[in-house]
C-alpha cells in the first residue's frame, strides 16, 4: 500500500524559503561566537607570531570567566601574504564569525581584503602601517598603535623620564636596523623629532645591519660622538650584539632607551645576557600591571603556557587577547552572528577594563582606537618593570644606567 | 609572420593529444567558477599567476640557460609602476601595463648587458640578479614617495568595482590570471618555434657552438632577459592590485624569486606545459598540507605542512629529476613536437 502525499503550491514555496533562510538563521542565532585568529607561527615573523598565540591560548579560559562564548580556531599564516589570505577566505568558509589578526601590515591588508568583501568583522590585534585605517575598509577596526604613534609616545616617555629622574640629556644617537621595521621607524623619527622639541642634539642616526655578526663598527662610531642617550630601534639577536659589543668597547651612556621596537624584552636577550638585560629601557603599550583583567589574564596565560612567562609575552599576548575581548563583547551586544550587525557592534565598542594601558578601548569612525597608551619598561632582574607612567609603575626607573661591570 | 599564421602553424604542429588536452583544461577552467567557492577562487588565482611568472622565468632559463635568481625585482617593479601610477595619477592599470613593462625591460636590459657583455655566467649572473633585487629593495626602503619601507597602498574604495581598473573581487581576479596564464602560454609557444627561440635552444646547449653557427648569442641571451622581464611585469601589476599593497621587502624578497621559480623546475624545465603542471601541483599541495595538517592533528601546527611541502618537493625531485611533464606526456603517449 502507498501512502498518497499530496503537496500544495503554498507549501512547496514555504518549505523552500525555509530551507534557504535555513543557514543564515542558524549562523545568525548561533550561540558561540567563532574567532579565526590568524598569526604568522612560522616563517619569518614566527616570533612574535608564537608570542601572541600563547595570549590566544589563554584567552578563552578567561573570557568564559567574564561570560562570553567563543570557540577559536586557530591559523598559521606562514609568515606569506598570500597564505594569510587563502586562509582567510578558508576561515570564512569554516564557518568563522570573526577574524582577527594578522601582526604583519602587509598580512593584515591581504585579509582585510577579504573581509571587506565578505562582510565579515575583523579586529586587527599588531598591525602598525597607518594607511590601514585610512583605505576606508568598513569591516576593520585596530586595536593598537600606528608607527608614528609608536615613535612619538616612546620621545615623549624619554622627555618624561628625565623630568621624573631630574636628569638631562646633552646629546643622543638613534641605531636603527636597517630591515623594514627599522627603516620605517626611522621615517617616523626624521619626521617627529624635529616636532617634540626634545631639548636634546641628535648627533647623529646609524643604520645597520640586523644580519651583521657584530655591531662593534657602530659601537666604535657612537662611542666617538659619546652621547648620554642611546636610542635604538632593533630585534632580539641585534638588540643582543649591541649590547655585547657596548660591555665590549666600555661604553657607558647614561641611558639606552628604545623608543617603540622589540628586541630588549624577548626572552632570548635575557637568557643571553643575563644581568647585562637589565636597566634597558623601551616605550611601548604594554600590559597594565594594576589592571584586574590583567591579573586575570596572568594567571589564565600561565595555565595554558606554563613554560612561558607572561611579564615577556605580556605586550603580543596582551593586544592578542584584547582582539578576542572585543570581538567576544560586540557579538554578546549584537545578539547575533551576522556579520553587518556584528560589525555595527564591534565598532561600538567601549570597554573600559581590559589589558593593555589606555583609555577604554573604543573607535573612531576610521576604526582605529585613540585611546591606547604607552609604558617606559625597564627590565630589572631580568623582569620587563613598567616605571612610567607613575599611576601604572610598578617600580622607580632607574637611571642613570648602573655600569656594565659588576652586575648581579 | 603574422600571429594568426603563426598560431595557426603552432596548432598545426602541435601533437594532437596535447592540443585536445589543452583544449579540455582551458574550457574547464574558463567554466570551473561556477562550482568554485571564494576560497578556491583565491586558490585558482595564485596556480595561475604562478604558472604565468614561471612560463616567464622559463624563457630565460628554460629557453635560453641563463639562470636568474632575481625574479621579484620585476614583480615589484611591474607593481609599483602600475599603482603609483594609479594612485598617484590616475592612470589605470589597463595603460599602466605599458610603462610598467618598460621600466621591467630596462632593468632586464641593464642587468643582462652588465652579465653578458662581461661575460658573467652560471652562478655569478644568478648572483648579479639576486644583486639587483636587493639593491632595488634597498632603494625602495628609502623612496619616500613610494611610501619607503611602510608600504605603498592602493585604496580600496577608488575606481569602485571596474574590472578595467582591476578593482574586484576574485571572480574578477580569477579570469584576468586565467587569461595571463594563456597568453604567456600562446606567447612562449610562438617564441619557441620562432627563429628567436631556436636561437635560444642553442645558446642553451652550447654557446660556444651557437657562435660558431652565426648565432648572435649577445642579442639572443638579451632578448631572453628583456622578453622574461616584460612578461613578469605584467604579472606583476595585476599581483599588485589584487594585494592592493606594496612593501619592498616582500616585493623584492628573494623567498619570493625562489617561489617563482619552483613550479617551472617541478613542472619540467624548458617545457611549455611544465610551469603549468607545476603551479596545478605546488600550490594546491601547500594549501592541501595545511588542511590535512589540521585534520589529523585536530589543530595547526605550524611549520609542519611545510616539512611535507620541502619532503613532497625532494620525492618529486627525485622521481622525475626532469620534471613531472616529460614524464606525464611519456605515460599519456603525447609524442614530441612535429616540427
Amino acid at each position: 500500500m502507498t501512502a498518497k502525499t499530496s503537496f500544495s503550491r503554498r507549501a512547496v514555496m514555504a518549505g523552500a524559503a525555509a530551507t534557504l533562510a535555513a543557514p543564515g538563521i542558524a549562523h545568525a542565532q548561533a550561540r558561540t561566537l567563532k574567532i579565526g585568529s590568524l598569526l604568522p607561527r612560522s616563517g619569518f615573523f614566527a616570533q612574535a607570531g608564537q608570542s601572541m598565540h600563547r595570549g590566544v591560548l589563554a584567552a578563552p579560559d578567561l573570557l568564559k570567566e567574564l561570560g562570553y562564548n567563543v570557540e577559536i580556531v586557530h591559523i598559521d599564516t606562514e609568515s606569506n601574504a598570500d597564505v594569510a589570505r587563502t586562509q582567510a577566505e578558508r576561515a570564512i568558509n569554516d564557518g568563522c564569525h570573526v577574524l582577527t589578526g594578522a601582526f604583519d601590515s602587509g598580512h593584515t591588508l591581504a585579509i582585510a581584503q577579504v573581509t571587506e568583501q565578505r562582510q565579515i568583522p575583523f579586529v586587527v590585534n599588531v598591525a602598525a602601517a597607518p594607511q590601514i585605517t585610512e583605505q576606508g575598509y568598513k569591516y576593520l577596526v585596530r586595536n593598537f598603535q600606528t608607527g608614528g604613534q609608536l615613535v612619538t609616545n616612546g620621545l615623549r616617555l624619554i622627555k618624561d623620564v628625565m623630568d621624573a629622574k631630574g636628569i638631562k640629556f646633552e646629546k643622543a644617537v638613534f641605531l636603527h636596523a636597517n630591515d623594514t621595521f627599522g627603516t620605517a621607524q626611522r621615517n617616523a623619527m626624521d619626521a617627529i623629532w624635529p616636532r617634540v622639541n626634545l631639548p636634546i642634539d641628535l648627533a647623529e642616526k646609524i643604520a645597520y645591519d640586523p644580519r651583521a655578526q657584530d655591531l662593534s663598527v657602530e659601537v666604535t662610531k657612537i662611542r666617538a660622538l659619546n652621547p648620554d642617550l642611546v636610542m635604538c630601534v632593533t630585534r632580539a639577536s641585534d638588540a643582543i650584539k649591541m649590547v655585547r659589543d657596548m660591555v665590549r668597547q666600555r661604553f657607558q651612556p647614561k641611558a639606552i632607551i628604545s623608543p617603540g621596537s622589540p628586541g630588549f624584552y624577548d626572552e632570548e636577550f635575557y637568557q643571553a645576557l643575563g644581568p647585562l638585560a637589565d636597566f634597558v629601557m623601551f616605550g611601548l603599550p604594554w600590559a597594565n600591571p594594576k589592571s584586574n583583567m590583567t591579573q586575570a589574564f596572568e594567571k589564565s596565560f600561565a595555565k595554558a603556557n606554563p613554560n612561558n612567562r607572561f611579564a615577556v609575552d605580556s605586550f603580543n599576548a596582551g593586544f592578542a587577547f584584547e582582539g578576542m575581548l572585543i570581538a567576544a563583547d560586540a557579538f554578546k551586544r549584537a545578539g547575533t552572528t551576522a556579520g553587518p550587525q556584528l560589525m555595527e557592534a564591534v565598532r561600538a565598542t567601549n570597554l573600559p577594563e581590559h589589558i593593555m594601558i589606555g583609555g577604554p578601548i573604543t573607535f573612531d569612525a576610521k576604526g582605529q582606537n585613540p585611546n591606547i597608551g604607552s609604558a617606559l619598561v625597564q627590565n630589572l632582574k631580568r623582569i620587563p618593570t613598567v616605571v612610567l607612567p607613575k599611576d601604572v609603575a610598578l617600580a622607580e626607573p632607574v637611571l642613570p644606567l648602573p655600569a656594565w661591570q659588576g652586575r648581579s | 609572420m603574422n600571429p594568426f599564421t603563426l598560431l595557426a602553424r603552432l596548432v598545426d604542429e602541435a601533437p594532437r593529444r596535447a592540443l585536445v588536452l589543452l583544449a579540455v583544461l582551458v574550457a574547464v577552467l574558463l567554466v570551473a567558477p561556477v562550482a568554485l567557492d571564494r576560497y578556491l577562487l583565491s586558490v585558482f588565482f595564485l596556480i595561475f599567476w604562478f604558472a604565468t611568472v614561471g612560463q616567464a622565468w622559463n624563457v630565460m632559463m628554460g629557453l635560453c640557460g641563463q639562470l636568474s635568481l632575481g625574479h621579484a625585482l620585476y614583480v615589484g617593479l611591474g607593481g609599483y609602476v602600475g599603482a603609483v601610477l594609479w594612485v598617484k595619477f590616475g592612470i589605470s592599470p589597463a595603460i599602466a601595463i605599458v610603462p610598467a613593462v618598460l621600466v621591467a625591460m630596462a632593468f632586464g636590459a641593464a642587468i643582462g648587458w652588465l652579465g653578458f657583455r662581461f661575460g658573467i655566467e652560471g652562478v655569478y649572473f644568478a648572483l648579479l640578479t639576486i644583486a639587483f633585487a636587493e639593491v632595488t629593495r634597498i632603494g625602495f626602503d628609502n623612496w619616500s614617495y613610494v611610501g619607503g619601507a611602510a608600504g605603498f597602498f592602493i585604496p580600496v574604495t577608488a575606481g569602485g568595482g571596474s574590472a578595467i581598473n582591476l578593482r574586484g573581487g576574485p571572480l574578477l581576479f580569477y579570469y584576468v590570471a586565467l587569461a595571463l596564464m594563456v597568453a604567456a602560454f600562446v606567447i612562449c609557444a610562438a617564441l619557441r618555434r620562432s627563429r628567436l627561440g631556436h636561437a635560444w635552444l642553442a645558446v642553451r646547449e652550447d654557446p660556444e657552438a651557437a657562435r660558431a653557427l652565426g648565432i648572435n648569442v649577445f642579442r639572443a641571451k638579451m632578448a631572453a632577459v628583456i622578453v622574461s622581464s616584460a612578461m613578469t611585469a605584467v604579472a606583476g601589476v595585476v599581483y599588485a592590485f589584487y594585494q592592493s599593497n606594496l612593501f619592498p621587502s616582500q616585493s623584492f624578497d628573494i623567498a619570493r624569486s625562489i617561489e617563482m621559480i619552483l613550479a617551472p623546475i617541478i613542472g619540467g624545465l624548458g617545457t611549455l606545459f611544465g610551469p603549468i603542471l607545476g603551479a596545478f601541483i605546488l600550490t594546491p599541495l601547500g594549501q592541501t598540507l595545511i588542511a590535512l595538517v589540521e585534520k589529523i592533528a585536530g589543530r595547526a601546527i605550524p611549520g609542519v605542512n611545510l616539512v611535507f611541502y620541502g619532503a613532497a618537493l625532494m620525492v618529486m625531485i627525485w622521481f622525475a629529476p626532469n620534471g613531472i611533464w616529460p614524464w606525464l606526456k611519456k605515460k599519456l603517449g603525447i609524442p614530441e613536437e612535429r616540427s
